[in-house]
C-alpha cells in the first residue's frame, strides 16, 4: 500500500505517522480518521504545512465506485506560508451511519468556521470542537441540505436545465408538478405553532485576570447586526461587554444564506460563472477568475486560455482590487465616524473602473466577464485608451490623495495603531488571507506563492506590513492599489493582439471526472474554488472557500479587550462581504 | 407692564427666529456637507431644494407617535422637550443688537440682562444633558443605555475646560475697568483693546472644541455615534419626538456659536452697526447673524472632514490635554490682567 502511495503523490511523509495514510488517489491522500490530528500535527509542525486553507466535505452518495462505507469525504487543503507552492491535500473518508471525525481546530484554529460549515450542511460531527452549533442555518433546521438526498422546498429535478416550466405556453406551479408537492418537511413533533425559538447564544466571555482592585460587574450582552449600519450587511456580532470594554463577542452569520453551493450542483458548469458574481459582489471579476481556474484544470487543452484573453484577465482583476480596496478604506473611514466623505471620494474611482466594465461585460457589478478557455468579449482600442487613461493618468495621483489626506492624520492614527492586533503566528493559524495576513507580516499571496494564469511575468511585490493591527491593514490596502496599478501598467503595455477565447464558444462544456482547486489571490485574500466532477454537464460538488468568511475566525480574538467603538473598526479592516460570507 | 409684553413678544420672536434657524441650519448643512461630498444635496422641494426643511418637518410631524411597552413612559415623554428647552432658554442672554431708542422708549434686543449670565449659560447647558440621559435611560436599551452613560461622562469633563477658558475671559473683563462683568450686554459693549483680542482668539480653538463636545457634534458625537450605537440615546425615539431632539442639538449649536460670536468677535459689532443710529440694529443683527453663520460653517466643516474619536480617548483629551491647556491659559491671564491693572 505504501509503495503506490508514495509513487503517486511522491511524499516523503506519507510514512511519517504509521497507520494514519491509508490509500491515495491523484488528488490526495486518504488518512485514517484516528490518526488525523497526530498527521496533521506532523504535517504541521515538521513539513511545514502551516495553513489551513480551505476545509470541506462531499458527499459521494450514488457516484461511481463508491460504497456507503466512504459515503462522505472530508477534503483539507493545507498549504505552507513560508516554502510556498503547491500544498498537500487530506482526505477523510467516512462511512454514511457513522459520520464523525476528530475536530482540527486545535492544531489549526482556522478550521473553526469551517467545520462548523460542514457541520451545518453535512452532519459530519467533529468531535472536540468548543461550539459544534448550526452556522448558516437556524438551530430548528430539518436535514442537512449538502447531502445528495436532501430535496430543498419546490424540489423540481436534480439538474439544470430543467424541463419547461410553461408546457404548452402554460405556467405551472413546480409543487403541482412534482411528486414532492411544495416539500416542506418539519422534524418530527415538531409543531410551528408551539414552537418557541431557541435562545441567542451567549458569547464565551473571556475574564479578565482577576487581580487586586478589579471590581466584578455585570456584563451585559449587545446585539451588534443584523440591522446595523456597520456590519457591512446583515452580519450580527453578539457581544458582551464590561463597561465599555469587549469581553465576549459571538459572530452570527447565514441571514443572507441561500445555500450557493447546493444551486451551483444544480447549475451547469457554464451557469456557474454568472452565480459566482453574486458571491463578493464587489469584485465579481475576481470570482469569475476564480472559478475559470478551477474548471479549467479539468478540461485538459481546450481549457487554456489564449494570450490575450489571459491579459484582459490579470487587467480586469487588478482593476477589481482597486475597486474593492478603494471601497473598503472608504467605509473604514465611515467606520471610523468620518460622515462619508472620504468614502465618496473613494467611490469616485471605484465608478470609474465600473465604467470600464460596463464598456467591456455589458453590466457594472455583475460582470459574468469570464468564460473558459478565455473571456466573454474583446476590448476595443477605444477601451484600452480609457483603461489607460485612467491607470496611467489618475489612480496614482487619488492613491496620493488618499493617503495626504488620511495616513497620517491623527484622529486616523489613534483609533487604528494598536487596535485589533493579530500577530503573524494567530494569523496563519487562523488561516486569514489576503490583506489581514500580509498586515501581520506574513508575505503570502497566492499570486507569488502559486502563480496562476501570467503573473509570473510581472514585476510587482508582496506588501506587507509589521504593524498587525488595523492601521496595518489600512496601508497594506493601500500599498496593494499602488502594486495593482503597476501590474495594469505591465500588463496594458504588453497586451498582444489575438483572440481571446480558445474554440468556439460552447454552451455545454466537457469537463474530466475528477476534483481541482483553484484559487486566486481575490481583493479579500485567497478565494479558492473546490469542484469536483463525475464527467457530467453539472459539478458533482461546486465549494467555495470564501475568504471574508473564513477571515471571520480572527474576529473573536481580534477584538477581546477592545472598545465597543473598535469592533465596528476591527470587522470594516476584515473587510467582509455578506453575499460572499453567506453564501 | 410694558417690560412683561416687550419680554413675551421678544421671546416669541425669538423662538420664532431659532426654529426657523434650526430649519434652514439643516438644509445649510445638507448643502455644505453634500458640496464636500462632491453631491449636489437636496434640490427638489422648491427652488435649489429650499422648501426641503418644511417637507422634512411636515414628516416629522405626520408620522405616527410610536411608544414602545418597554420605555418608562413619562421620562421617555419628557426627555425630549427637557433637551430642548434648555437649549433654547439659553439664548435669551445674548444681545442681538445695539439698543434702539425711540423717544423715551428704548428697546434691548436681548430677553434678558442677566449680570450672571456665564454662569446661567453654564447651568442651562447643564440641565440639556438631562434631556439626553434620561432619555437613553428610559427607553430600556442598551445602545441607548450606553449612549447615555457616554453623554453623561463627556459633559461633565467637557464643562471643565469651558468653565476654566469662561473664567479667563470673566477676568480680562476687568481690565481698564473697576469691577469685571458676568454679563454678556456688557462684555460686548465692553472695549477691548487689540492685544487682548488676540490673546482671546488663542483661547478659541480651546473653547471650540468644547463647544463641539458641548453640543454633541462630530467628532464628539459619541452619545449617538451611529456607526456603533446606531442612534445611541435616541434610538427608541421616532417621528417628532425624534425631531425634538434634533432641534435640540441644532438649537443649541446656534447658541454655541452666538455665545462664541458674542465672546470672542464682537457680537453685534462691525463697521455701521452704530449705536443710536436708526440702522444700527439691523446691521448690528446682520453681523452677529452672519458671525454665527461662519461658526456653523466651522462646525459642518469639522462634520464632514473628521473621523470619530474613540471614547476614552476623548475623554484622555479632555483631561490630560484641554484640561491643563485651559488652566495654564488662565493662569496667564491672570498674569497679564494683573500686569495691565493700573
Amino acid at each position: 500500500m505504501s509503495d503506490a502511495i508514495a509513487e503517486t503523490t511522491g511524499l516523503p511523509y506519507a510514512d511519517a505517522v504509521p497507520g494514519a495514510v491509508v490509500d491515495a488517489d491523484e488528488y490526495g491522500i486518504v488518512v485514517n480518521r484516528d490518526k488525523l490530528v497526530e498527521f496533521a500535527l506532523h504535517l504541521r509542525n515538521n513539513e511545514g504545512f502551516d495553513y489551513l486553507s480551505s476545509l470541506t466535505a462531499v458527499d459521494y452518495l450514488g457516484f461511481e465506485g463508491r460504497t456507503p462505507e466512504d459515503r462522505f469525504e472530508v477534503v483539507y487543503h493545507l498549504f505552507s506560508t513560508k516554502k510556498g507552492g503547491d500544498g498537500i491535500v487530506l482526505k477523510v473518508r467516512l462511512p454514511e451511519n457513522d459520520p464523525q471525525l476528530p475536530s482540527l481546530t486545535l492544531v489549526y484554529p482556522g478550521a473553526d468556521l469551517q467545520e462548523r460549515e460542514v457541520y451545518d450542511f453535512y452532519g459530519i460531527v467533529f468531535n472536540g470542537h468548543r461550539r459544534l452549533r448550526r452556522i448558516f442555518l437556524w438551530d430548528g433546521f430539518n436535514g442537512y441540505p449538502m447531502r445528495k438526498d436532501w430535496k430543498e422546498a419546490y424540489y423540481e429535478e436534480e439538474h439544470k436545465p430543467y424541463k419547461s416550466r410553461w408546457p404548452k405556453g402554460h405556467y405551472q406551479w413546480a409543487e403541482d408538478r412534482v411528486p414532492w408537492g411544495d416539500n416542506i418537511k418539519y422534524p418530527e413533533g415538531w409543531d410551528p405553532d408551539t414552537f418557541v425559538p431557541p435562545e441567542p447564544p451567549l458569547p464565551i466571555i473571556h475574564e479578565p485576570p482577576a487581580d487586586a482592585g478589579h471590581i466584578k460587574t455585570d456584563r451585559i450582552v449587545v446585539n451588534m447586526g443584523p440591522q446595523h449600519p456597520s456590519t457591512h450587511g446583515v452580519f450580527r456580532m453578539i457581544v458582551a461587554l464590561d463597561g465599555e470594554t469587549i469581553v465576549g463577542l459571538e459572530p452570527e452569520c447565514g441571514y443572507l444564506h441561500r445555500n450557493h453551493e447546493k444551486i451551483g450542483e444544480r447549475n451547469t458548469w457554464l451557469g456557474n460563472i454568472p452565480f459566482t458574481d453574486r458571491l463578493d459582489y464587489l469584485s465579481s471579476m475576481s470570482n469569475n477568475f476564480g472559478y475559470v481556474l478551477a474548471v479549467e484544470k479539468l478540461m485538459g487543452d481546450r481549457g487554456k486560455p489564449p494570450e490575450r484573453a489571459e491579459y484582459l484577465r490579470v487587467i480586469m482583476a487588478e482593476l477589481t482590487r482597486i475597486c474593492n480596496h478603494m471601497w473598503s478604506v472608504g467605509f473604514l473611514l465611515n467606520d471610523l465616524g468620518a460622515f462619508f466623505t472620504p468614502a465618496l471620494y473613494t467611490i469616485e474611482e471605484r465608478e470609474l473602473i465600473l465604467d470600464l466594465f460596463e464598456a467591456v461585460a455589458g453590466s457594472r457589478m455583475m460582470c459574468n466577464y469570464m468564460r473558459f478557455g478565455g473571456v466573454a468579449r474583446d476590448v476595443d482600442e477605444e477601451w484600452l485608451q480609457r483603461c489607460r487613461d485612467i491607470v496611467f493618468n489618475r489612480l496614482e495621483k487619488k492613491i496620493d490623495e488618499l493617503e495626504t489626506y488620511l495616513t497620517n492624520n491623527e484622529i486616523l492614527l489613534t483609533r487604528c495603531v494598536g487596535v485589533g492586533y493579530l500577530s503573524p503566528e494567530d494569523a496563519i493559524a487562523l488561516s486569514a488571507c489576503g490583506p489581514m495576513l500580509r498586515a501581520s507580516g506574513v508575505p503570502y499571496d497566492v499570486r507569488r506563492a502559486r502563480p496562476y494564469s501570467i503573473y509570473d511575468r510581472f514585476d510587482f511585490n508582496v506588501v506587507t506590513d509589521d504593524g498587525c493591527d488595523v492601521y496595518a491593514r489600512y496601508k497594506v490596502r493601500i500599498g496593494e492599489m499602488r502594486e495593482s496599478v503597476k501590474i495594469l501598467k505591465q500588463a496594458l503595455d504588453q497586451i498582444p493582439e489575438g483572440p481571446i477565447m480558445n474554440g468556439k464558444p460552447a454552451y455545454v462544456t466537457r469537463v474530466q471526472k475528477g476534483e481541482a482547486y483553484g484559487a486566486v489571490e481575490g481583493p479579500k485574500g485567497e478565494l479558492g474554488f473546490y469542484v469536483v466532477s463525475d464527467g457530467s454537464d453539472n459539478p458533482w460538488r461546486y465549494h467555495i472557500r470564501a475568504p471574508s468568511y473564513i477571515n471571520l475566525n480572527t474576529l473573536e480574538p481580534m477584538t477581546i479587550g477592545y472598545k465597543v467603538a473598535d469592533s465596528v473598526v476591527i470587522l470594516g479592516a476584515i473587510d467582509i462581504v455578506l453575499g460572499e460570507t453567506d453564501r | 407692564m410694558i417690560i412683561v409684553i416687550t419680554s413675551v413678544i421678544k421671546s416669541l420672536v425669538l423662538i420664532l427666529l431659532l426654529l426657523t434657524g434650526f430649519a434652514y441650519l439643516t438644509y445649510y448643512e445638507r448643502k455644505l456637507l453634500s458640496r464636500f461630498q462632491v453631491r449636489i444635496g437636496p434640490n427638489r422641494a422648491g427652488p435649489r431644494g429650499l422648501l426641503q426643511p418644511v417637507a422634512d418637518a411636515v414628516k416629522a410631524i405626520f408620522k405616527e407617535e410610536v411608544v414602545p411597552d418597554h420605555v418608562d413612559k413619562v421620562v421617555y415623554l419628557l426627555a425630549p422637550a427637557l433637551s430642548l428647552i434648555p437649549a433654547l432658554v439659553a439664548f435669551a442672554v445674548v444681545p442681538l443688537a445695539p439698543d434702539l431708542t425711540i423717544g423715551n422708549f428704548t428697546l434691548r434686543f436681548h430677553i434678558a440682562d442677566v449680570n450672571i449670565a456665564l454662569l446661567y449659560i453654564l447651568a442651562i447647558t447643564s440641565v440639556g444633558t438631562y434631556g439626553i440621559i434620561l432619555g437613553g435611560w428610559s427607553s430600556n436599551n442598551n445602545y441607548s443605555l450606553l449612549g447615555a452613560l457616554r453623554t453623561a461622562s463627556q459633559m461633565i469633563s467637557y464643562e471643565l475646560p469651558m468653565g476654566i477658558i469662561l473664567v479667563a475671559i470673566i477676568l480680562t473683563t476687568n481690565i481698564g475697568r473697576e469691577t469685571g462683568t458676568l454679563s454678556l450686554v456688557e462684555i460686548v459693549n465692553q472695549d477691548r483693546p487689540w492685544w487682548l483680542w488676540l490673546w482671546l482668539w488663542l483661547a478659541f480653538p480651546m473653547f471650540f472644541i468644547t463647544m463641539l463636545a458641548e453640543s454633541n457634534r462630530s467628532p464628539f458625537d459619541l452619545p449617538e455615534t451611529e456607526n456603533e450605537l446606531i442612534a445611541g440615546f435616541q434610538i427608541e425615539y421616532g417621528g417628532i419626538k425624534f425631531a425634538l431632539y434634533f432641534m435640540a442639538e441644532y438649537i443649541s449649536m446656534i447658541t454655541g456659536s452666538a455665545i462664541m460670536a458674542t465672546l470672542f468677535f464682537g457680537g453685534w459689532h462691525g463697521p455701521f452697526a452704530t449705536p443710536g443710529t436708526w440702522y444700527g440694529p439691523i446691521v448690528g443683527f446682520g453681523w452677529l447673524v452672519l458671525k454665527i453663520i461662519v461658526l456653523l460653517f466651522l462646525y459642518i466643516w469639522v462634520r464632514a472632514s473628521m473621523p470619530r474619536i474613540r471614547y476614552d480617548q476623548l475623554l484622555q483629551f479632555c483631561w490630560k490635554i484641554l484640561t491643563p491647556l485651559s488652566i495654564a491659559y488662565l493662569i496667564l491671564t491672570a498674569i497679564i490682567v494683573a500686569l495691565a491693572a493700573p
